[in-house]
């Protein structure tokens, strides 16, 4: 038997989600592994979570679409996660004796891998998910814990009150012990809402998991099932107040606004944070050459960029082309992009490696429109050529060859 | 590729003046992200190379701070990988780390270099950016039966002529080296075969040519090993037509740092990567009212004032109205409001202060020395 060191507390990460509100960004990729904020990841926030609040043992579920997602984890290194003990895992589902099934549920995920958690014997097991934005020491929240001697912590933030029925939202009594739970009520009676974020005590945890997988009537859900059927029970459930930055990134226009945040003259989230950075992997490319026809206003351009266009309020990542004449504004490039001569992006997010051809026109036809009422988004999808002069319009998402003028 | 690359890590003939006072050359920053060791590093390692050696001769606390454990370089290897020779302290000599020659250098090494079970060795100097094709000059030594095959070109370097105190060449028709010299002129633009300081040779000779050299008081690699046994061993000529960048002179290293603004260097340099350490820097962020014009622009900066035709390193800053021209600004420095910088050279965490103004020539930039508060 290989030594192994028993940690107090191991993370297992949800990354199996598809995240069909993201449309084409998720295609090829699962959620987790959607561009965010100039060269991350959205998994690189959880991660890097971990790692920053000492948690070195983490499992990473995954299901849909995991090559992408496979191949960025890898050994786990860019986050310090390669290490002798612990670590950072992938764990698909697998065949086990003569059964062996999919991931049924969230619950029942972690249900599929008690023996993976058991290997570490942790007094707790931290659940998290791959679709959120945020800076949170989870250190914090398992003191929290440990002091109520609670058997499941769940974070919470304040939503404003006609958001809260987007979320699971829960009502506390003033020691924020969980009263109720409701999963995206219509109604809601708070405004506290689950972060997606929760601390269990792993032997209360491992025995709910095992009565919710006998019953035939769950959905082996976390949020539908196990918490309800903890509370009903009157466990010790608590929630752990969270006052910082977090945002749900599963829709597109949520991930443009996350982006967007960014640029904002006090952003409300800072990158550039040495103690607590935000690791990604590498893109290996030279320094980007700002060319001389450049304009830029408020903008964040990454490694390898190359840029004699005008950009304003965007994001580029790795490698993006602008060429002159080309006007990018409140877009979200991803890797590769390429925008050729005069073309113009607007309110939108191009995925990796697209190209938009000359004179081609994405996003509000007319700029004068995004100065008035919500924006719609245009997504032009991975590997998408847009030929010269044709027009996508707001809010549409296209994929493959677009060759001519398309109508919404 | 059975081969073990060394780096010598040093020149014994360059004047960078501040630029090499707490560094040696080959972790002078360039390019931006980069050292200069990167390049070499990546040259080995993009043709096969991963097992090298990189002899430090003094002021390597830079250098090994950013080589690590060699984990960018996919260097981290079991066969193979990277060692840094750091000079020690021996018994027979008085002053550790002064090397009278590269053999010198080689022989003290020895005891590294044979334990790797590379049959051939590429020698290279960090003062010569290129991008030797290695695959193809080991099977061209190996093809030619050469004793030892070095690389030479007819190019002139960066600054119009031969690079004085390097290697001048005669070769006869098959390539065999004939006669070699030292330059000595400033400025020579003749049309001469110039030896770009790298070599291939098999290493068991290597280990006998240096212990033989040693046994009688003799250190230098082109005098007291080519010169003498030119007639003895077959030296063989491979001819190099890629680009080149000199980072000898500060003269040297301004042109190219200035040459990387040309999109067909940065072509040729980067067509296979270059690795280099990685700092997880967040990405550049460009603000309302700066102006950016032909620049080269690393991650983490955050730009509010001008910056025209300069090299700026990683989380450089640029305050409000602060002009940077024709410069290179190297890592986390800080030029704040109002500064203006003409041809300058700022070294690593400088700080520039308000309403300054610095102003040097192309022939000779103003250096700013590492963490000056200016």
């Amino acid at each position: 038997m290989p030594y192994r060191q028993n940690r107090q507390m191991v993370a297992m990460l949800l990354a199996g989600g598809q995240g069909s509100r993201l449309g084409v960004l998720t295609n090829k990729v699962a959620k987790p592994a959607v561009p965010f904020g100039g060269k991350y990841r959205i998994i690189d926030f959880p991660l890097s979570n971990c790692v920053n609040s000492g948690i070195d043992t983490v499992g990473v579920l995954t299901q849909y679409q995991p090559l992408e997602l496979n191949a960025y984890i890898g050994s786990g290194q860019p986050w310090d996660l390669d290490r002798q003990n612990g670590g950072v895992f992938i764990l698909p589902p697998y065949v086990k004796g003569k059964s062996g099934e999919w991931y049924k549920g969230t619950a029942n995920a972690i249900f599929q891998n008690i023996n993976f958690i058991d290997l570490y014997e942790p007094e707790y097991v931290l659940i998290l998910s791959g679709d959120h934005i945020y800076k949170m020491n989870y250190q914090l929240m398992l003191k929290e814990h440990i002091a109520k001697q609670a058997d499941c912590t769940i974070a919470v933030l304040q939503v404003p009150w006609e958001e809260a029925s987007r979320f699971g939202v829960m009502s506390v009594d003033n020691d924020f012990k969980i009263q109720e739970f409701e999963e995206k009520p219509e109604n809601p009676r708070s405004n506290l809402a689950s972060m997606g974020v929760y601390i269990f005590s792993w032997a209360k945890l491992k025995e709910y998991l095992q009565k919710d997988e006998l019953n035939p009537e769950s959905q082996n859900d976390f949020g539908k099932d196990l918490i309800p059927s903890m509370l009903s029970k009157n466990e010790k459930m608590y929630a752990y107040e969270f006052k910082g930055y977090w945002k749900d990134v599963g829709t597109i226009e949520s991930l443009w606004d996350a982006n967007m945040d960014l640029l904002l003259a006090n952003a409300p989230i800072e990158l550039d944070d040495p103690p607590w950075r935000i690791y990604s992997r590498n893109a290996n490319m030279p320094p980007q050459y700002i060319g001389t026809n450049a304009i830029l206003v408020n903008a964040s351009i990454s490694d390898g960029c190359n840029i004699d266009g005008t950009i304003e309020n965007s994001i580029l990542f790795p490698g993006v082309k602008v060429e002159s004449g080309a006007v990018v504004s409140n877009s979200v490039l991803f890797s590769g992009a390429v925008v050729k001569q005069n073309a113009v992006v607007e309110h939108a997010i191009l995925a990796e490696d697209c190209i938009i051809n000359e004179r081609a026109h994405i996003g509000q036809a007319k700029r004068t429109e995004a100065a008035e009422g919500p924006k719609k988004i245009s997504v032009v999808g991975q590997d998408t050529v847009v030929e010269a002069a044709a027009v996508v319009y707001a809010g549409e998402s296209v994929e493959g060859i677009i060759t001519k003028e398309v109508r919404e | 590729m059975n081969a073990l690359g060394i780096i010598f890590s040093y020149s014994e003939r360059e004047n960078l003046r501040e630029l090499t006072k707490r560094r040696t050359l080959a972790s002078l920053p360039i390019a931006g992200k980069y050292r200069v060791i990167d390049f070499h590093l990546s040259n080995f390692v993009n043709d096969g190379i991963y097992d090298v050696s990189v002899i430090a001769k003094n002021n390597y606390h830079s250098l090994t701070d950013h080589l690590g454990a060699g984990k960018e370089w996919d260097l981290i290897r079991k066969r193979g990988g990277l060692r840094i020779l750091t000079p020690f302290a021996r018994h027979d000599s008085e002053k550790p780390g002064i090397y009278r020659g590269s053999i010198e250098a080689l022989a003290y090494n020895m005891h590294s270099i044979r334990r790797s079970m590379a049959e051939y060795v590429v020698l290279t100097g960090s003062s010569i950016l290129c991008n030797v094709d290695y695959k193809d000059l080991i099977e061209t030594h190996i093809r030619t039966n050469a004793d030892v095959t070095t690389v030479f070109t007819k190019q002139k370097g960066a600054l119009g002529g031969i690079p004085q105190g390097v290697a001048i060449m005669n070769f006869d028709e098959n390539n065999r080296l004939t006669n070699i010299g030292l330059e000595t002129e400033e400025n020579n633009t003749g049309d001469v075969n110039w030896g770009l300081d790298i070599f291939v040779v098999r290493k068991s000779l290597l280990e006998s040519l240096v212990a033989d050299a040693m046994s009688y008081g003799r250190f230098d690699f082109n005098e007291d090993i080519i010169k003498r046994l030119i007639s003895n061993l077959t030296f063989q000529g491979y001819e190099y037509n890629g680009y080149l960048l000199e980072v000898n002179t500060v003269a040297g290293y301004i042109q190219a740092s200035m040459s990387f603004l040309d999109p067909y260097v940065r072509a040729k340099v980067f067509q296979r990567p270059i690795y280099t350490k990685n700092k997880d820097s967040v990405p550049t962020r460009y603000y309302d009212g700066c102006y950016v014009n032909h620049s080269i622009i690393s991650d983490g900066c955050r730009i509010e004032g001008t910056v025209e035709n300069s090299i700026l390193s990683r989380g450089v800053r640029v305050a409000k109205n602060a002009i940077v021209k024709n410069s290179v600004i190297m890592q986390n420095t800080e030029i704040m409001r109002d500064v203006t910088l003409d041809h300058v050279i700022l070294d690593k965490d400088v700080i520039v202060r308000e309403y300054r103004s610095l102003s040097g020539h192309a022939t000779y930039p103003v250096i700013v020395e590492k963490g000056s508060i200016v």
